[in-house]
């Protein structure tokens, strides 16, 4: 229930907004000389506000998050939803140090480098872990690979496949303590398959293809990861406007943040390097 | 807007004629893919680019796209003498596939080309010529030999010179894929090295692929056309030569003289399917082979 909603004056409401109490579970766990302090009221006026709130939301579900905007979330809420969020791994113990525990869902990753650095097999690596399954701290999930340069090898794609479903074996004689044959299910060609592979050719296309994800993954609802490599390499001709690539490369990577936020999933973009020219004084 | 069945994509690769290279470039140059080669003259380039026009020719169950090859080149004249010899070769060794009056030289189409602006004609007028083969021999392999000879001289070293030339390389590179993709064709393109002043590493400082520097012939060297280049191609191969002195003569004259060997290396430098690794090879008549130490 929001804060307009309280049976208190509107000289209280509007100092309890421009103090930033937005939602009745910010009142909480205040005692009145607190709020007194911060609204610059009397501390009866203070008791007052805290009963009118404690009664509304007696009244209600504790289920309901009060915001004063529909849609808000107070960040105590959003700390919780990402924590429990799970992340992909990229199998390297050091990198996902750094990313925080992997590539994280709800979240737009780039990854830039110069030729030959390892982008690609990073990509394609990623593409593999996420369909790790929940019981080996997976997401299980499907991966869409979108290939504008040609780099994607199915032979590599395979090796990596093999290597992982090892991985998980090496996994399971390790931390089960049971003596069932824990086999594996899965097969380098399952993984493979639940790669959806995408190869396009110009800037018209990669446009349209990312207008058409939305419609894919809502009919494919188990993709947790989307790879675009690489994100620019069409973009880097001769644009005649470029004001129009700003304008295109900006709704794209709109269009892809939605995506994340939609359907809880990750993008990764992988990006090239270039040189930066700069004036050089001649000393 | 369908996506494609990984098990389904056919990763086609075309044999270089020689099992070790094969071996260490995991069977070929791979179909769908732009592979460069970057050496300095005289290493051997032009040599693997008439060999694989040659063995593209073979049918697929000897490694193979039993097809016909374009090859551009930018530097003059080009080599016939050399194909002819080493077509010779190729004819003994797989006679069987080559009936007496069938000449594997009539499969590579030849066409010179001059500039930047006029490659890109050639690509345009490619796409309706390699659909017109493909009822006879189809064109499965094109070679440019070499790219770097079309750039280097028409740009200035200003800023805006160079940025017309890095779109010039995505506009290229761009259409050589698409062309590749539609086709399933293998692109080999040869490059140029510069020497390389300045810092330790690579360009600027940049170090690009497995090797920390390229040597050859005892210098440090860089593959030309510089880091946009770089991003356009899939594959890059370095081929080095380097003169070992294995003995000296050492009689009356002084040490005078002294023997010496070229040893010629192929490293990959980077490619999305290969690790790091590199093999010696040497130039015959018959063409260039790998040989194991």
């Amino acid at each position: 229930m929001e804060i307009w909603r309280l049976p208190i004056s509107a000289s209280q409401r509007g100092k309890l907004i421009s103090a930033g109490y937005t939602s009745l579970s910010s009142l909480s766990s205040l005692s009145p000389s607190e709020l007194a302090r911060e609204l610059k009221v009397s501390e009866t006026e203070a008791m007052d506000i805290l009963k009118a709130a404690s009664h509304s939301r007696g009244a209600e579900t504790s289920n309901a998050s009060c915001s004063i905007l529909e849609g808000a979330q107070s960040a105590w809420d959003m700390l919780h939803d990402e924590e429990s969020l799970m992340h992909i791994t990229t199998s390297s113990a050091d990198l996902d140090n750094i990313l925080g525990g992997g590539i994280h869902c709800k979240e737009v990753t780039e990854i830039g480098g110069v030729p030959g650095i390892g982008k690609t097999q990073l990509g394609m690596q990623i593409a593999v872990n996420v369909q790790i399954p929940h019981d080996f701290g997976g997401l299980g999930g499907k991966a869409i690979y979108i290939d504008t340069e040609g780099s994607f090898m199915v032979g590599r794609a395979f090796q990596i496949a093999e290597a992982c479903i090892e991985d998980m074996s090496e996994y399971n004689r390790f931390l089960r303590k049971d003596f069932q044959e824990c086999k594996i299910n899965m097969k380098p060609e399952d993984i493979l398959e639940n790669v959806f592979y995408f190869r396009i050719c110009s800037y018209t296309e990669q446009i349209a293809l990312i207008n058409y994800l939305d419609k894919f993954i809502s009919e494919h609802k188990d993709v947790k990861v989307v790879v675009v490599d690489s994100v620019t390499f069409h973009f880097r001709q001769d644009f005649d406007d470029m004001a129009l690539r700003t304008r295109v490369l900006s709704g794209m990577a709109l269009k892809l943040m939605n995506l994340t936020k939609k359907f809880s999933l990750a993008v990764v973009l992988l990006n090239q390097a270039t040189i930066k020219h700069t004036e050089a004084p001649f000393n | 807007m369908m996506p494609q069945s990984l098990l389904q994509l056919a990763s086609q690769k075309c044999t270089t004629g020689c099992p070790i290279l094969d071996r260490l470039l995991g069977g070929g140059i791979p179909c769908d893919s732009v592979t460069e080669i970057v050496a300095e003259s005289g290493s051997g380039k032009t040599q693997i680019c008439l060999q694989l026009s040659l063995h593209a020719q073979l049918p697929v169950s000897r490694g193979g796209l039993a097809a016909s090859s374009l090859y551009l080149h930018t530097e003059f004249p080009f080599p016939f003498r050399r194909l002819h010899q080493l077509c010779l070769s190729f004819r003994s060794s797989n006679a069987r596939h080559f009936p007496i009056n069938d000449n594997p030289c009539d499969r590579i189409f030849v066409q010179s080309v001059h500039s930047a602006d006029h490659l890109l004609e050639i690509m345009s007028k490619t796409e309706p010529f390699i659909e017109n083969s493909i009822t006879q021999v189809p064109v499965r392999l094109i070679v440019i030999d070499s790219i770097a000879a079309v750039f280097r001289s028409e740009f200035d070293n200003t800023p805006v010179e160079l940025k017309r030339r890095s779109s010039l390389f995505f506009k290229i590179s761009s259409k050589l894929k698409a062309l590749a993709k539609r086709f399933n064709l293998a692109v080999l393109v040869t490059n140029q090295v510069v020497d390389l002043m300045g810092p330790n590493e690579g360009i600027n400082g940049l170090r690009i692929g497995n090797l920390g520097c390229l040597y050859t012939s005892g210098r440090r060297v860089s593959p030309a056309l510089g880091l946009a280049w770089a991003n356009c191609v899939n594959s890059r191969l370095f081929l080095s030569r380097n003169e070992e002195v294995i003995g000296e003569e050492n009689e009356k004259s002084n040490g005078d003289f002294v023997f010496k060997k070229t040893r010629r290396k192929l490293y990959v430098v980077y490619a999305p399917h290969l690790p790091d690794s590199s093999c010696e090879f040497e130039i015959t008549r018959e063409g260039l082979f790998g040989v194991e130490r």
